[in-house]
């Protein structure tokens, strides 16, 4: 088992969840608050990468933010060098590549809340921004944890954008599942047995632990 | 990527249900692609060809000549060594393997899935340099390497690719490994690591011969031959698949690349001959 492609897997998604968690709050608040083009469109390209291939955003993230263009000479400017062969790159692109699952069910707990509630506290004089934090955000607790959850695993699991970006390099972008490509083409299949397997069982964990879940509070309410 | 038609589709549940099987079986074949395993007298004669990713710039070329000549179209894809020996010894249905080395096509023969007792020597490759004509570090030179500006450089991957074995061997050679480790960027094969450096994300690159003497390679940067001494030769082997439905005609191929007149040609494609 490679440790170090694990640790790596690990800090990569939760740095992903924390920064994308920051990233759709808002957007998933704005889209749920209302209707119109303006925000269909928005929700639009939040799916995108539900439909799209992996290798679209890699090849994206490659080559139009690579040094050839000018927005990607614009983020070696800032970074000090290009998103490719980087940490920062691979951040980035999980960022996008998991953003619908992210925002989709934030949206789907933020429209679930009844308005009245909203209103009674916009009446007892809390500004939007404290009603938000008091009301929203408790209630919408449960997707906010299936965002994070799904994000994370999603993560865990990314694959194509990775191994377009990534260079493969120990410690920096070679994560669990681009250890795993590498064993089976070196025939390690014992390694490669190991590998599969913990992510097989941390996969099937988690979305056991999201449905049971989802079950016990819908036995609560009934 | 291939279509497998269902084969248990026409159990006894299907027979009762005659009439909606038919029209759905129909449609299923319309969507098996017509050139996939043709086979039949009067079909387009065809071999599938899985290629090390260093003939993706030559083999389009040298497949149109073989057609030309004889008829035979060659179907390709192309992948690291190792990915492609991986897919064979998995039952992947290709005619003919055409490798960079000759590890991976020996495992093809000690899996007992080749048709001869050993692979086929069919030709050299070169690894070279490679850097874009408009990057800073040009005129590329032996002293590039140790350039202190010098902050990636692509290579194949050494535990699936060849070429990767040479670039790691070279640098080793040069006693460069230990120096360059930080500053290497792994691709998956010498393809993506040609298009690494290609897209300006890495700023030079192990590649091969064949994918810098291509026109585009050409057009956008040079290349400097690493010595030959610092590396094994990288004579490249292939071999029939013992199960293929069409190894007289890979033979065919192999025999016609082998041809004084083809291996005379290879030094254009950035291949030397072996023969």
């Amino acid at each position: 088992m490679d440790t170090q492609a694990l640790g790596l897997t690990l800090r990569l998604a939760l740095s992903t969840t924390v920064l994308l968690l920051l990233l759709a709050l808002p957007l998933a608040r704005w889209i749920a608050a209302g209707s119109g083009p303006l925000r269909a469109m928005a929700q639009a390209v939040v799916a995108l990468p539900l439909v799209l291939p992996p290798t679209v955003l890699g090849f994206y993230l490659l080559v139009a933010l690579g040094p050839l263009t000018a927005p990607g000479r614009l983020i070696i400017r800032l970074l000090g060098h290009p998103l490719a062969f980087s940490f920062s790159g691979l951040l980035v692109g999980s960022v996008l590549y998991s953003l619908p699952f992210a925002v989709q069910p934030l949206v789907s707990g933020f429209r679930a809340i009844d308005p009245a509630l909203l209103e009674a506290a916009a009446t007892l004089g809390a500004s939007p921004l404290r009603a938000f934090g008091t009301i929203t955000l408790p209630l919408a607790k449960p997707s906010i944890l299936t965002a994070a959850v799904l994000t994370f695993t999603h993560t865990v699991g990314e694959f194509g954008v990775v191994l377009m970006l990534g260079g493969n390099i120990p410690g920096a972008t070679r994560t669990l599942s681009i250890a795993l490509y590498d064993q089976v083409q070196d025939f390690d299949y014992t390694a490669a047995n190991r590998t599969a397997a913990t992510l097989l069982a941390f996969s099937l964990l988690t979305l056991v632990a999201i449905y049971w879940r989802r079950s016990e509070r819908r036995s609560l309410l009934a | 990527m291939r279509l497998n038609t269902p084969t248990d589709s026409t159990g006894l549940g299907a027979l009762r249900h005659l009439r909606t099987v038919v029209p759905l079986a129909a449609l299923l074949l319309c969507l098996v692609p017509s050139s996939a395993h043709s086979q039949g007298p009067s079909a387009a004669r065809e071999i599938h060809v899985l290629a090390a990713a260093d003939l993706q710039s030559a083999l389009p070329a040298l497949a149109d000549a073989f057609q030309h000549a004889t008829g035979i179209k060659l179907v390709a894809s192309y992948a690291s060594s190792a990915t492609l020996a991986t897919q064979l010894l998995n039952g992947d249905p290709a005619d003919l393997f055409l490798a960079a080395d000759f590890s991976y096509p020996e495992k093809i023969v000690a899996a007992n899935l080749a048709d001869t007792a050993s692979p086929i020597p069919y030709a050299r490759g070169t690894l070279v340099l490679f850097a874009r004509k408009d990057s800073p570090l040009q005129p590329i030179n032996q002293n590039t390497l140790l350039d202190p500006r010098v902050q990636s450089i692509a290579m194949a991957d050494p535990m699936h690719a060849p070429y990767g074995v040479a670039a790691q061997r070279a640098l080793f050679s040069m006693k460069l490994d230990e120096k360059l480790k930080p500053h290497l960027v792994i691709a998956q094969n010498v393809a993506q690591a040609a298009q690494f450096v290609e897209s300006g994300n890495a700023q030079l690159g192990f590649i091969s011969l064949t994918l810098a003497s291509s026109e585009h390679m050409q057009q956008i940067g040079t290349y400097l031959r690493i010595q030959p001494d610092t590396y094994p030769p990288l004579n490249q082997f292939a071999v029939v698949m013992k199960n293929s439905a069409h190894r007289a005609d890979a033979h065919a191929f192999l025999d016609w690349l082998l041809s004084p007149p083809i291996q005379h040609n290879l030094r254009n494609y950035g291949l030397d001959p072996v023969r």
